[in-house]
């Protein structure tokens, strides 16, 4: 554990160096984290403004609304993982056989290398963000219970999109190429995430299909509690049910890495 | 006893194929052919302590699959290996950590950083003792002469340069097996020879057992003893270089001076002539005719000086890659 321990962090720093030598490049990356969200919160604000009853959809106010995407954007940030494109990549030039020499599995400088990303980011996202917070006028309904517990699912919500994005990565092996998959996955995670819209109101059946998918606790419910939009037994529920899918994609991929190793080609390597 | 001992190893790739053009590409579509390449096909041999392999065979023959299945990067199609008693494809940390693969088209360093940030990550990962790690890569810079590049980024640097790198990060963990897939390619002649000679130091000082391909002979008569020669993923020849090049080449080499021209000479009817300028001749004729040759030059022709010597290794192996001949399999095989 100690030695694990020892290479993340040199894994972390050297990652973490390798951001700051590509400034403009991060700070980049990061804006467009921004993007998405700031255009949807426009869009759901002229729809509530424009609905059958001003300033309010299904029952959600206006600065409901924004609240909602406004903590999507913090979530998404904290839920980032880009592991569904890489491995395709590692895997498909060979660029993976380096990192299967280490004595250490290939997934912890993976997830070194997505934590520094995070917290690099941070510099330039929390002004983003305050502007944002000012601008939109979220309301937030938010108790000090509430607070407590989506810290915790914030990063469950890391965690969780980081081993399912790996796990779905691991395809790589399988498949000759990625790319379709990576934007499958991508587009899954928009829409049954609830990135496009609170899964409250996704019309019949796609709603229950996103209570089945891990797509869900990774950014809706981190954000509606942030928000302070759901009573106390969802908020635990949720919990729980990010713990299941973490432990379910935790065993998930040791499955398929398993075997996608013993598949492995080494491709020009 | 044996450090690698490999029997009846083999590895079969599936791979999609059709003939060109636009209606085999839909044709493919429909119903997708694929084809069994057997890139090595029961490979059997055995390694002793601290001994270096030359693994030599033309592009494609097997080499580099059969150091990746050593590796343990690989999963053999059939067969199986020992490395230091572990099985390699079932990737130990424990195994990984005493052993290093060095790929010359493949780099292991963090690109967009200097060397040194690749360094730290990789005592890290070895878990070398910083003291251990200091002492270590002074010798390893002072010997690779890595002073000068170890605060470049790793993509400003030349070739050669990345390339000590490349060993110096493959050695800092002190690996007792050592497979080097063409560590010298693309390099020129002078950081060959360095790289050679470092290579050479690294086995004597630590024992290291290292199994080596390469393209360029010189690589295996500086560093090799011992020959394996694979083709077709079939192991041709296993045994000492000299014995290969009896093995493979069975002619001598004969070069006579001559004290005066001879312009009506047949020269052809005693063997190939290699090359013929003025008073110079040099011949290839079968071994079991070369003296019944030199006593015949000798009293015929009016002889300054001759010698009579074995082809050069690299003409050996390059006329093998050219002809791929059918060496019959020798004793050592298997041992």
């Amino acid at each position: 554990m100690n030695r694990l321990a020892v290479s993340f962090g040199a894994f972390l720093r050297v990652a973490v160096a390798h951001m700051l030598q590509y400034r403009a490049e991060i700070a980049l990356w990061a804006l467009w984290g921004v993007v998405s969200p700031a255009v949807l919160m426009a869009v759901w604000s002229a729809a509530a403004a424009s609905a059958s009853r001003p300033g309010s959809i299904a029952g959600r106010s206006t600065g409901e609304l924004m609240a909602y995407f406004f903590m999507t954007m913090i979530v998404g940030h904290m839920a980032t993982a880009w592991d569904v494109y890489e491995m395709g990549w590692l895997v498909r030039t060979g660029r993976m056989s380096p990192r299967l020499l280490k004595p250490i599995l290939p997934i912890w400088e993976s997830l070194a290398d997505n934590l520094a990303y995070k917290l690099v980011t941070l510099v330039i996202l929390i002004p983003i963000w305050t502007v944002i917070a000012v601008l939109v006028r979220p309301t937030f309904h938010t108790s000090l219970r509430d607070a407590a517990i989506a810290a915790v699912a914030l990063l469950m919500s890391a965690a969780l999109s980081f081993v399912w994005g790996y796990c779905v990565g691991c395809a790589a092996f399988f498949l000759t190429k990625m790319d379709a998959v990576a934007e499958l996955w991508f587009g899954f995670n928009m829409f049954f995430g609830g990135r496009l819209a609170p899964i409250g109101l996704l019309p019949w059946p796609l709603g229950h299909v996103a209570a089945v998918l891990p797509c869900r606790w990774i950014v809706a419910f981190p954000s509606e509690l942030m928000a302070g939009q759901l009573s106390a037994r969802d908020a635990w529920t949720g919990l729980l049910w990010q713990a299941a899918w973490l432990v379910a994609g935790i065993a998930i991929f040791r499955v398929v890495w398993g075997r996608g190793v013993r598949r492995y080609s080494a491709v020009g390597a | 006893m044996s450090q690698i001992t490999v029997n009846g190893l083999s590895k079969t790739f599936r791979v999609p194929e059709r003939e060109g053009g636009l209606r085999a590409a839909v044709g493919s579509l429909f119903r997708r052919r694929y084809k069994q390449v057997v890139a090595v096909d029961q490979v059997a041999f055995a390694v002793q302590p601290g001994e270096i392999v030359g693994f030599l065979g033309p592009n494609g023959a097997g080499k580099t699959t059969t150091l990746k299945m050593l590796s343990g990067l690989l999963h053999p199609s059939a067969g199986s290996a020992e490395v230091m008693g572990f099985v390699p494809w079932r990737r130990q940390p424990e195994y990984l950590r005493r052993i290093s693969m060095l790929m010359g088209q493949r780099t292991q360093l963090h690109w967009d950083l200097p060397a040194m940030d690749s360094f730290l990550v990789h005592a890290a990962v070895y878990g070398l003792e910083p003291g251990t790690f200091r002492q270590t890569l002074e010798e390893l810079v002072e010997l690779l002469e890595l002073g000068a590049v170890l605060r470049k980024q790793v993509r400003t640097l030349s070739l050669g340069e990345r390339m000590k790198c490349e060993i110096c990060a493959a050695l800092l963990h002190r690996p007792a097996v050592l497979f080097l897939d063409e560590p010298t390619i693309g390099v020129d002649i002078t950081m060959q020879a360095r790289i050679r000679a470092f290579v050479a130091e690294y086995n004597r000082r630590f024992g290291a057992t290292i199994i080596l391909t390469s393209h360029y002979m010189a690589d295996v008569t500086a560093l090799c003893r011992r020959i394996i020669l694979i083709d077709h993923g079939k192991i041709l020849f296993d045994g000492p270089l000299p014995a290969l090049a009896a093995r493979l080449a069975p002619y001598k080499v004969i070069t006579i001076d001559l004290t005066r021209d001879l312009d009506g000479f047949d020269f052809a009817a005693l063997g190939d002539v290699l090359s013929r300028d003025e008073r110079k001749v040099t011949l290839r004729v079968a071994k079991e005719s070369a003296a019944a040759v030199t006593t015949r030059l000798l009293a015929e022709l009016p002889v300054l000086d001759l010698t009579i010597a074995d082809p050069p290794i690299e003409d050996v192996i390059e006329r093998m890659y050219r002809s791929s001949p059918a060496v019959p399999p020798p004793a050592g095989v298997g041992r």
